[in-house]
C-alpha cells in the first residue's frame, strides 16, 4: 500500500534529529547526511542489508514498528521515511492500529515516582564463604566477577517479608497511607508460591480490598515491566498511586546441592518498591517516567534456561561466556536506543540503573558505552545479583544521591535490564524540575 | 570429473552463487563451483536437483568459504532428482541444530541495527542446513527478510534471503501486469498460505550460508528454502 501524504517542512525538523542519528550510526560519522530524496541504495551509500538494518534501528529509535512495511514501494530515501514516520505518528493520533507501539503514552505520561526504597537481605557474607560453600578456588567470584559478599536472607526473611519491608519504606517516603494505593504490582524471580507475592503484600500491607494486585514475570526485567504496567494503568486513568515491588531470595533456591557456583553463586537476596503517582502540580521534586522500549532477542535463548526437575531441583543451562557477551551487547544496544528515544545524551544521564550480572560485566558496560563506571551504583559488588532487584535498588540508590542534590543538578537516568529469552528493556526518568530534557 | 547435485542457487548482486553436494567417500558435503575468474555465475541456466558433471579444482579460498572449487570446464546435465530426494541429501551433508552448531562458530548480533554475523577467522565453514521449529518471511523496505526459529529455540532475525527461486517468486509476484495492491497481496500471502504451505511441508528445510567478508564480517543469509515457491501459488492471491 503507498501512501502519498508527504510530511511537512516543521514535521521533518522534528524527525530529523533522531533519523540523522540513526544514518550517522550506520554509516559512520565520515559520511556527510545525503539530500532527502537521494537514493541510498542507488547511490551506494548502503547496500540493501544497511538499508534494512538502518530502518530497524529507526524503528527503535522511533517506536514504528512496522517502518519497513510501510516503505514497500517507496524508495530508499530519507525523505521516505520521513513520510513513513509521518504517517505512523498520525495513525497513531487517529487510534488505529497501524501505530508507533510503544509511544502512545509516551514522554508525556504523567507517571512520576515520589517514593523509592531497597531492602537488602541482612546477612552479609564474604564472598570467599560463597566460594567455598559452592566447591569454587577460593578468590574466584572476587577475581573472576568483581563480587566482594553477598546478601543472604537470614531466618525469617524471604521475598514477602524483604518486599513489605521495601514497600513500607516507600510509602513512608512518599507519606502515602495504605488506603491511598489502588493497585500494587509485584515481581520476582524466585517466589512460585500461592498466593501469589502480589497477594501477601496486599495483606502485610494492610491495602483496601479494592486495591488490585497483579504479579508480572520478566525475571531479572522484571522491574521494568512493572514499571510499563504501573505507568500504563496510570496513563489510562484506571490508577492514581500505585506501588511496584520487587523481592528475590535466591539464596534458599540456587543452592550447592542444585547449581554450580559459577551461576549460582552470583546471586543474592533483597527487594526494593516504589511508590508511582499521577504528576500534579502539588508534587515537588519527582522524577517522571519516560518512554519503555521492550523486546526479545531470541539468538540468545539459549544462554540462559532454567527448568524444574520431575524428581526435584533445578535443570541449569548457563552458558557463561555466551551469556556474557549477549548481555554486553544487548544492553549497549539497549542504552542506545533510549539514547536515541529519548533525546538525551548518554553524556547527560546521572545514574545508570540498569541490571548488573556481575560487576565486571558493568564495568565493561560501562566501557563499551563510554561512560564513567561510578555512574552505576555498585549493587551487586556488596549483594550479588539480586534478580529483578538489581535494577531496583540500583534507582533506588541513584534517586537517593539525586535527592541529596538541588534540584536543578538533578540529571536523567537510563534504566536498562535483560531477562532470559533474551528478554531485553529500557527507558529513562527526567527529573521534573532538573536539567534533564524532557 | 566431479558429479554434483545442485542444492542452492542464490543470487548475490548481479551474479548467482551456486553450492552442490558431492559424495566423497563416506560423506555428502557440499562445494561450491566458482569461475576462476570470480565468485559468482553470470548466467546459470540449471535448477535444484539437477545433477551436473563439471570439473573442478581445489583452490586455497578464503575462510569460511572453504567449499570453494575453481570450475575448469562447463557443466553437462547428466540427470535430475526430485525436490523431497535433494533434501534427503541435504539432510544427509552439513546440519546444525543451534547457533554456534552452524558454521562451528559464535554468531555475533550487530550492534548498529540488524542482522548477524560471524568472524571469518572463526567460521570452518560457509553453508549448513537445519530445520526450522517455525519460519516468516517478510517485505521489508522492497527487500525480502526471513525471521526464523531453529530446533534449539534460537530465534535469527532480518536474514537476506537470496535464494534465487524465491526472488523470483517475489518479483513475479510484485510484477505490474498483476494489477493494484500487490505488496499488501503478497504481505497477505505471506501471512497467510505461506505458512501453510512451508512448515506443512514434509521435505521443509532451510540451508543458512555467509557472505565473503564485508568489512572483515560474514553476514548471515537464508540461501535456500524448501519446498521452492510454486508459480501457481501467484494465482491465490
Amino acid at each position: 500500500m503507498t501512501r502519498s501524504r508527504n510530511a511537512s517542512p516543521e514535521q521533518r525538523n522534528s524527525l530529523r534529529r533522531p533519523v540523522e542519528e540513526c544514518f550517522r550510526r550506520e554509516a559512520g560519522p565520515s559520511i556527510p547526511i545525503p539530500g532527502d530524496d537521494a537514493d541510498l541504495i542507488e547511490s551506494g551509500i548502503f547496500d540493501s542489508m544497511a538499508w534494512v538494518s538502518f530502518l530497524r534501528t529507526v524503528e527503535s529509535a522511533s517506536g514504528a514498528g512496522d517502518l519497513g512495511s510501510s516503505l514497500n514501494d517507496r524508495s530508499a530515501t530519507l525523505a521516505a521515511v520521513f513520510s513513513a514516520l509521518q504517517d505512523a505518528g498520525s495513525s497513531a493520533s487517529e487510534g488505529s492500529s497501524h501505530l508507533p507501539r510503544q509511544t502512545r503514552h509516551g514522554i508525556s505520561s504523567p507517571a512520576i515516582i515520589t517514593g523509592s526504597s531497597s531492602a537488602l537481605a541482612s546477612r552479609l557474607i564474604p564472598s570467599e564463604e560463597v566460594d567455598r560453600a559452592f566447591g569454587m578456588p577460593l578468590g574466584k567470584l572476587r577475581s573472576r566477577a568483581g563480587i566482594e559478599s553477598l546478601a543472604y536472607a537470614a531466618d525469617g526473611e524471604n521475598e514477602v517479608t524483604l518486599g513489605t519491608r521495601a514497600a513500607q519504606e516507600a510509602m513512608n517516603a512518599a507519606s502515602c497511607g495504605a488506603p491511598q494505593l489502588d493497585w500494587i504490582i509485584a515481581t520476582s524471580e524466585t517466589h512460585h508460591d500461592y498466593p501469589s507475592l502480589s497477594a501477601q503484600l496486599h495483606s502485610r500491607l494492610l491495602l483496601r480490598e479494592d486495591c488490585a494486585a497483579l504479579d508480572v514475570g520478566g525475571a531479572c526485567l522484571g522491574l521494568l515491566n512493572a514499571l510499563a504496567v504501573a505507568q500504563s494503568l496510570i496513563a489510562s486513568g484506571r490508577a492514581r498511586t500505585v506501588a511496584v515491588v520487587t523481592a528475590d531470595v535466591h539464596s534458599r533456591t540456587l543452592t550447592p546441592d542444585r547449581v554450580d557456583g559459577e551461576f549460582g553463586g552470583l546471586f543474592g537476596d533483597g527487594a526494593s518498591a516504589f511508590l508511582l503517582r499521577r504528576a500534579s502540580d502539588d508534587i515537588g521534586d519527582a522524577y517522571r517516567l519516560g518512554d519503555f522500549i521492550f523486546g526479545c532477542a531470541g539468538q540468545y535463548a539459549a544462554t540462559i534456561q532454567v527448568g524444574a526437575r520431575k524428581e526435584g531441583g533445578l535443570n541449569v543451562k548457563f552458558d557463561g561466556e555466551a551469556l556474557s557477551r549477549a548481555a554486553i551487547t544487548r544492553m549497549e544496544k539497549v542504552l542506545a536506543a533510549v539514547e536515541l528515544r529519548s533525546g538525551i545524551a548518554l553524556a547527560s544521564v546521572g545514574a545508570f540503573a540498569t541490571h548488573q550480572p556481575n560487576p565486571r560485566l558493568v564495568t565493561l558496560l560501562a566501557k563499551q558505552c563510554g561512560v564513567s563506571p561510578g555512574k552505576f551504583p555498585p549493587i551487586a559488588q556488596t549483594s550479588g545479583n539480586l534478580g529483578s532487584s538489581t535494577c531496583g535498588a540500583a534507582l533506588h540508590q541513584a534517586l537517593q544521591i539525586a535527592a541529596k542534590l538541588p534540584p536543578a543538578a538533578h540529571q536523567p537516568i537510563f534504566l536498562a535490564s535483560l531477562g532470559p529469552g533474551l528478554l531485553f528493556g529500557g527507558g529513562w526518568l527526567t527529573p521534573r524540575n532538573g536539567s534533564g530534557r524532557a | 570429473m566431479n558429479k554434483l547435485l545442485i542444492t542452492e542457487i542464490t543470487r548475490m548482486g548481479p551474479a548467482f552463487c551456486v553450492i552442490g553436494l558431492q559424495h566423497e567417500n563416506d560423506r555428502i558435503q557440499s562445494i561450491r563451483p566458482v569461475p576462476s575468474f570470480s565468485n559468482g555465475w553470470q548466467h546459470f541456466p540449471h535448477r535444484r536437483g539437477d545433477i551436473l558433471e563439471c570439473a573442478l579444482t581445489p583452490f586455497p579460498g578464503a575462510k569460511p568459504h572453504v567449499e570453494d572449487r575453481v570450475s575448469t570446464r562447463g557443466f553437462k546435465k547428466l540427470s535430475a532428482v526430485t525436490e523431497a530426494e535433494t533434501v534427503a541429501y541435504l539432510r544427509k551433508s552439513e546440519l546444525a541444530r543451534s547457533m554456534p552448531d552452524l558454521f562451528g562458530c559464535p554468531i555475533h548480533e550487530n550492534k548498529k541495527g540488524s542482522g548477524l554475523h560471524a568472524y571469518p577467522q572463526e567460521a570452518r565453514r560457509s553453508i549448513c542446513g537445519c530445520e526450522t521449529q517455525n519460519l516468516r518471511l517478510e517485505i521489508c523496505a522492497n527487500e525480502l527478510r526471513a525471521t526464523l526459529a531453529l530446533p534449539s529455540g534460537e530465534v535469527l532475525r532480518d536474514l537476506p534471503v537470496v535464494d534465487r527461486d524465491w526472488r523470483d517468486f517475489v518479483e513475479a509476484a510484485l510484477a505490474e501486469t498483476r494489477g493494484a495492491n500487490r505488496t499488501a497481496r503478497l504481505e497477505r500471502f505471506l501471512n497467510s498460505h505461506f505458512h501453510h504451505k512451508i512448515m506443512s511441508c514434509p521435505h521443509h528445510f532451510i540451508r543458512l550460508g555467509l557472505t565473503r567478508p564485508f568489512h572483515d564480517l560474514c553476514w548471515l543469509m537464508l540461501d535456500t528454502l524448501f519446498p521452492l515457491p510454486n508459480p501457481e501459488w501467484l494465482q491465490e492471491f
